[in-house]
Parts: C-alpha cells; sequence; structure tokens
C-alpha cells in the first residue's frame, strides 16, 4: 500500500514536471516563431508623425545617411510620401471620395495640401483645385493619389508596401533604386482605371512620368498608388532632402535593441524609432513570464519528485535496518543489497514516470492555456500592443515591414497584423516529442539517483553487529 | 577447529571504558556443541559478534582450521562469513518476503553455492530440520515460531560452513521446541562436522553441549 502511495506520488510530481516541460517548450517555440517573423526592422518616422494625417517636420537625407553608417546596420530603406491633387496630375484616382467626400460636402472646411507637398495631407482636394473649397453644398471632390518615392522598389514590391498586402509585379519592372529618371511604377487599379501600361505615360507636377511595371496587390485601396524613384519625388514635389519615413534593417535578431537605441539617440527629438522587435517583446511579455514560470516549477516538480523518492527510501531502510543488517550477518556484500535498493527505488521511479507522463501529457494543454491565459489576465499587453498601433502611425496605420510606408496613410500593415498576432498569441500547441521522452527520462535518471544515493549511503554505514545486539 | 586466543574488545561509553571481552581463549573441534552460559551485559554477544566477525578485536586472534581471521579486512569478512560461518538468531531473522526456501538458497547464493544445485540443497536442508516441500514454499509469517527456527538452522547449515554462532536459539521458544531445537543443533553439528557454538542463559541448553563455558564481565571460564 505504502509502494503505490510512493508511485502515486511520484506519478504526480514527474505529472507536474512533464506538463511544466510541455507548457514550457510550447511556449519557447510560440516567442521563437513570433520573434522569427517579426524580422530585423526598425521603424523611423518624424516625430509627430501621425499616420494617414501625416504631420512632423520630415527626417532629411543627411539624418538617413547617418543611420546607415550606424554599426549593425544592413540596409535602410528611406520614402517620401506625397499626394496628387487632380490639378497636379491627369489621372483619376480609382478611389472614390465616400463618406469623407460627403463630409467634406456637408460644409466642412478642409484645407487641401499645395502643389510643394505639404506635410499637412487630407487626402480629398476640390476638383477644381488650388483655391480654399466654400462651404457651398454640392460642391464636387477627387480623392488625391499617394506617390511613394522610395530608394528600394524591390523590397517595396515584395515587402508589402502598402501594408495589406504583398505587390507583385504584374507586368514590366520596377526602376533602379537610385533612378532620378521621371519613371513609376503604378498599382493596377489606378492602371485600370487610367489605360495604363508599361509605355504609358501620364502628367504629375507638371512633367510626364512614364511607367515602367505595374503592381497589383490584392487591394483596391493599395493597387490606387504610384512607386517612383525616392530622388524624383523630392526633385518634383519641391521637397529636396525631405525623407517621411524610413525602415532600417539590422543584420541580427539580437541588435535590433541596440540599432533601435543607436537611432534614438542620434536623431534625438526629430523622430520616433520604433521596432517591431520591442513592440513584440511587450506582447510576449506574458508568454516569457510563463515560462519562467513553468521552468521554475519544472525544476521544482522534478526536485520535489527526487526528495519524495529520496525520503521515501530513507524510510524503507530505516524500517529495514534488522533486514539488512541480517543480510549483512549472512555475508552479503554492500553492492548486492544497494543493488536491491536501487532496483527498488528504480522500480518506483519508472512506474510513478509511466504515470506522471501520461498523466503529463494529459494535462498538459489545460495547464499551458490556463498558465497563458492568467498570465496574459495580469498583464498590460493589449493595452501595450494599442499603444503600438498608435506609435506606428495612428489609427489603422502602422509601420509597414520590408518597406517603409512613407506617410504611414495606407500602410496598415503591423497594425492589422498584430490585431490577428494578439489573438494568436494565446493560441499553443502542446505536444510531447523524442526531446520531452529524452527530458522525462533525464529527470526519471536524475530523480532515481538523487532518491538512492543517501540510501545506498545509509545501508553501507549499517554496522550488523548493533542492529543485531539491539534484538 | 576453532581456536581462539587472548581475545579482547572494550568499548568506550561516557562512564568508561567497558571491557566486554577480556583474554578470551578456548578452543573447540569440528561436531562439538559448545555452550556459552551467561547473565545480560556478561559480554556473550560481544564474544559471538567477534567469532562472525560482524565486529573486529581490539587484539587476540581466532583461527578457523588454522586460517587466521581475526585481521581480516571488510572484504575479507564478508566473504567468510558467507562462505565459513552461519548465524542462528534468536528472534530467528528470515527475511520476510521470502519463503522457506528462497530463504535458505539466500545463504547459497551469498555463498557462491553452484546455481543450479542451490534449490535441491536448500530443500534437502529444510527437509533434515522437518520440514516438507509444501512448508518450504510458505512465508515466514505463515510458520509457527520453532518452524521459523528451523528454516534459520537450514538456512546457517546451508553452505556447509566450518563455525555456526546460535544467539539465544532457544529464547522465543517454548520449552518442548526448544529442546528439539537444541537436539537438532547437536545432530546437525554431528552430521555435518560443524563446530556450533550457542550463546544461552538457560542451564538446560547448556547442559546439553559437548562443552561449556561461563562468561561473566568478560572474562571467560570453561565449566563443568
Amino acid at each position: 500500500m505504502r509502494s503505490v502511495g510512493v508511485v502515486i506520488i511520484l506519478g504526480v510530481a514527474i505529472a507536474l514536471s512533464i506538463s511544466m516541460l510541455i507548457a514550457r517548450d510550447a511556449v519557447s517555440n510560440k516567442i521563437d516563431s513570433v520573434r522569427a517573423s517579426t524580422g530585423t526592422s526598425i521603424t523611423v518616422s518624424p516625430k509627430g508623425f501621425f499616420g494617414f494625417q501625416g504631420g512632423g517636420t520630415p527626417l532629411t537625407n543627411k539624418e538617413i545617411e547617418g543611420i546607415v553608417s550606424l554599426p549593425h546596420v544592413r540596409a535602410v530603406q528611406a520614402s517620401l510620401s506625397e499626394r496628387l491633387s487632380s490639378s497636379q496630375t491627369n489621372l483619376t484616382s480609382p478611389t472614390p471620395p465616400g463618406f469623407l467626400g460627403q463630409q467634406f460636402d456637408g460644409g466642412n472646411s478642409n484645407t487641401s495640401n499645395s502643389s510643394s507637398g505639404s506635410s499637412t495631407r487630407s487626402g480629398l482636394t476640390p476638383i477644381t483645385g488650388g483655391s480654399t473649397p466654400s462651404n457651398t453644398r454640392g460642391f464636387s471632390f477627387a480623392t488625391e493619389i499617394r506617390v511613394i518615392g522610395t530608394n528600394s522598389p524591390g523590397t517595396a514590391l515584395v515587402g508589402g508596401a502598402n501594408g495589406g498586402g504583398t505587390e507583385t509585379l504584374t507586368s514590366g519592372k520596377a526602376f533602379n533604386a537610385t533612378s532620378t529618371g521621371n519613371v513609376a511604377v503604378v498599382g493596377a487599379s489606378l492602371a485600370s482605371t487610367n489605360k495604363l501600361k508599361v509605355g504609358s505615360t501620364f502628367t504629375a507636377w507638371g512633367k510626364t512620368i512614364t511607367v515602367v511595371g505595374v503592381y497589383n496587390s490584392g487591394s483596391t485601396f493599395a493597387n490606387s498608388e504610384i512607386l517612383m524613384p525616392l530622388s524624383t519625388v523630392q526633385t518634383l514635389a519641391s521637397a529636396t532632402n525631405e525623407v517621411t519615413g524610413a525602415t532600417v534593417q539590422a543584420d541580427n535578431i539580437s541588435n535590433v535593441t541596440l540599432v533601435t537605441t543607436e537611432i534614438t539617440k542620434d536623431l534625438d527629438s526629430a523622430a520616433d524609432v520604433t521596432s517591431t522587435a520591442s513592440t513584440v517583446a511587450s506582447e510576449l511579455a506574458p508568454l516569457n513570464s510563463v515560462q519562467t514560470i513553468s521552468t521554475y516549477t519544472l525544476f521544482g516538480a522534478v526536485i520535489g519528485a527526487a526528495l519524495i523518492l529520496l525520503l521515501s527510501m530513507l524510510m524503507i531502510v530505516r524500517e529495514r535496518r534488522r533486514e539488512i543488517g541480517v543480510l549483512k550477518a549472512l555475508g552479503a556484500p554492500n553492492r548486492s543489497i544497494i543493488a536491491q535498493f536501487i532496483a527498488e527505488s528504480t522500480t518506483f521511479t519508472v512506474l510513478g514516470s509511466l504515470v506522471g507522463f501520461l498523466a503529463g501529457i494529459a494535462i498538459s494543454s489545460p495547464i499551458t492555456s490556463a498558465l497563458v491565459n492568467a498570465s496574459g489576465g495580469s498583464t498590460s499587453a493589449s493595452q501595450g500592443f494599442g499603444g503600438f498601433v498608435h506609435q506606428n502611425g495612428g489609427g489603422f496605420t502602422g509601420g509597414g515591414s520590408g518597406f517603409a510606408p512613407p506617410s504611414g496613410g495606407f500602410a496598415g500593415g503591423q497594425g492589422f497584423h498584430f490585431g490577428g498576432f494578439r489573438n494568436t498569441l494565446t493560441q499553443l500547441h502542446t505536444s510531447a516529442g523524442w526531446s520531452t521522452l529524452a527530458y522525462a527520462f533525464l529527470f526519471a535518471v536524475v530523480i532515481a539517483v538523487v532518491g538512492s544515493t543517501f540510501a545506498t549511503a545509509t545501508i553501507t554505514r549499517i554496522r550488523p553487529a548493533e542492529v543485531l545486539r539491539s534484538e | 577447529m576453532l581456536k581462539v586466543d587472548h581475545l579482547q574488545k572494550s568499548f568506550r561509553t561516557a562512564a568508561g571504558d567497558v571491557h566486554a571481552v577480556v583474554e578470551a581463549s578456548f578452543m573447540a573441534d569440528s561436531g562439538q556443541l559448545v555452550a556459552i552460559i551467561g547473565a545480560s551485559g556478561s559480554g556473550k554477544s560481544t564474544l559471538l559478534s567477534l567469532l562472525g566477525l560482524l565486529d573486529t578485536p581490539d587484539a587476540g586472534s581466532i583461527e578457523i582450521n588454522g586460517t587466521e581471521l581475526a585481521q581480516l579486512d571488510a572484504r575479507g569478512r564478508t566473504k567468510y562469513r558467507a562462505q565459513r560461518v552461519g548465524f542462528i538468531f534468536q528472534a530467528f531473522n528470515l527475511i520476510p518476503n521470502l519463503t522457506a526456501l528462497e530463504n535458505v538458497k539466500l545463504a547459497l547464493e551469498f555463498s557462491n553455492w553452484d546455481k543450479k544445485d542451490r534449490g535441491a540443497r536448500a530443500l534437502d536442508m529444510l527437509t533434515m530440520v522437518g520440514l516438507d516441500e509444501e512448508k518450504a514454499r510458505r512465508r515466514p509469517n505463515r510458520l509457527s515460531g520453532g518452524e521459523q527456527q528451523r528454516v534459520a538452522i537450514a538456512r546457517a547449515f546451508a553452505a556447509q560452513p566450518e563455525l555456526i554462532l546460535a544467539d539465544e536459539p532457544t529464547g522465543s521458544l517454548d520449552r518442548q521446541t526448544g529442546q528439539k531445537i537444541v537436539e537438532l543443533l547437536r545432530s546437525t553439528a554431528s552430521r555435518e562436522n560443524t563446530t556450533v557454538l550457542i550463546v544461552t542463559h538457560d542451564e538446560k541448553v547448556a547442559a546439553q553441549a559437548d562443552r561449556r563455558f561461563e562468561i561473566e564481565d568478560g572474562v571467560l571460564r570453561e565449566i563443568d
């Protein structure tokens, strides 16, 4: 009966160890996968920059060059976002004014941007252009067309320039990163509305621009934009040396924090610098705490199991002291008696491990969920996440990995992505693989060895003469 | 032949040194039944422990058939106990979770008796002490006190030791059973040509021995 009790107690301790091991593995895998997916991007935006509305003082080429020269910086994708009003281009936006148009139509006096590409951008402009709109009802509007000047068109095309999806070049080619030509890659919707194809031309800021490629991102909104060389946009929009955003790639994920700190230090109050890694780190804080808890609990359970076995074996040796003395008197060598007790403790451990392993697998999933939920509930992860979205573009915009969303107006990449990410943080997959089995075996060995050591030491110290004299 | 010469053993206690065995010397032939009689605390159990190499003497020698044993190391003492001496205890001290047969086989195992002959030898010994095969398969708790002591005698003689040390072998038995056990010890000692040393405080048990010694305050002397 006592043996059954020892096996059950050991089984419970080992079950706790196994479930903690599985929980720890599940959380570690989740953390690794999230970290791997966040990449090495750091977003740099002008201070006060507020997503769709823009704002803040643009960065300069010199500041971007300063970032390029920092250690551990692999690449910097700089961009300038401008808007073309109907007076500045012969293109028609495929995006209808919708609700915003109605608002404007209802009497709100919005200030259109000037042709110089002011950083105050409403996204709407009177179709007559140029002048301040009156408050008269029935006034007609057209949506402005967003132009993104980039020094990294290839990355922009494959990295999701608009955040809502990944652009695919459907025809033509991308322009060179250092190009200064009047060339553009246009979104499919814009091309369709304006019957543009590779080789077509359109006017912008009074210049003729040649279409060298057409991309498709799967979103009408994102397909309504124009990608052009950075220096071309800077020149045409009279925004020389201005940059409205940059995405910095660190050379290694472990250097992201260091590079972020260096950029922040260099640009001081000129820019908001955020990295997905740092944001993810705060998001992952609950999982990290679960990982820590499970690690400590794991070792605690293993130590507890070893102690249980140790005390049980000491108790058994003490109870069978006379038997040990008799065996020694009969000529049994210490190793023979010790082997017998090790066999007993090993039997306890094996049975306890079997019970514990099966029970541990069975309870690992609910325990992991409970730990993650409890940990998440006690943190402000959700609030921290909201702050992140705000910092990276305001409202529904985000930093966009792979391509710096110039004004943040359309790029909702991270905002949308992390909305899903937040929901999947607690969705952990628990499984017991070979490594779990190996660790379970290792724990069992540790438990058996520790549990037997003191008992065997006690056995060697038993003197048969003393035991038999006490009859 | 057992030859003990000037054997001494003292214990250091808070009250001072206790001389448990003082200059003990005697000889006993093979096949003899020797009784050592003495009151509690007289030193008879200590003498038995010294002869069984469960304890080490401070001085003196123990010789069995010409082999000096007192200076053996731990491994040598273990080997001696397994092969050349058998123990019989007042409380029988059988291993409770083993059957009578397994208890006897255990002694054969420790003495490196040929594995294939252990079963037959153990059964022979149990038959010799008057236990049939059915009782041989019982565990100690299903045997009477006398039967348990018979198993202990079979175990002690199984490996054909040269010396049997019996500590109050009748102490836990009624007079009639105790008498039978002493007779059994005497006959077995003669048959197996083994020296049997009985420590007892019972004069009637001692009276059946071939030679009798009395121990008082550690001093051993032969009596008629």
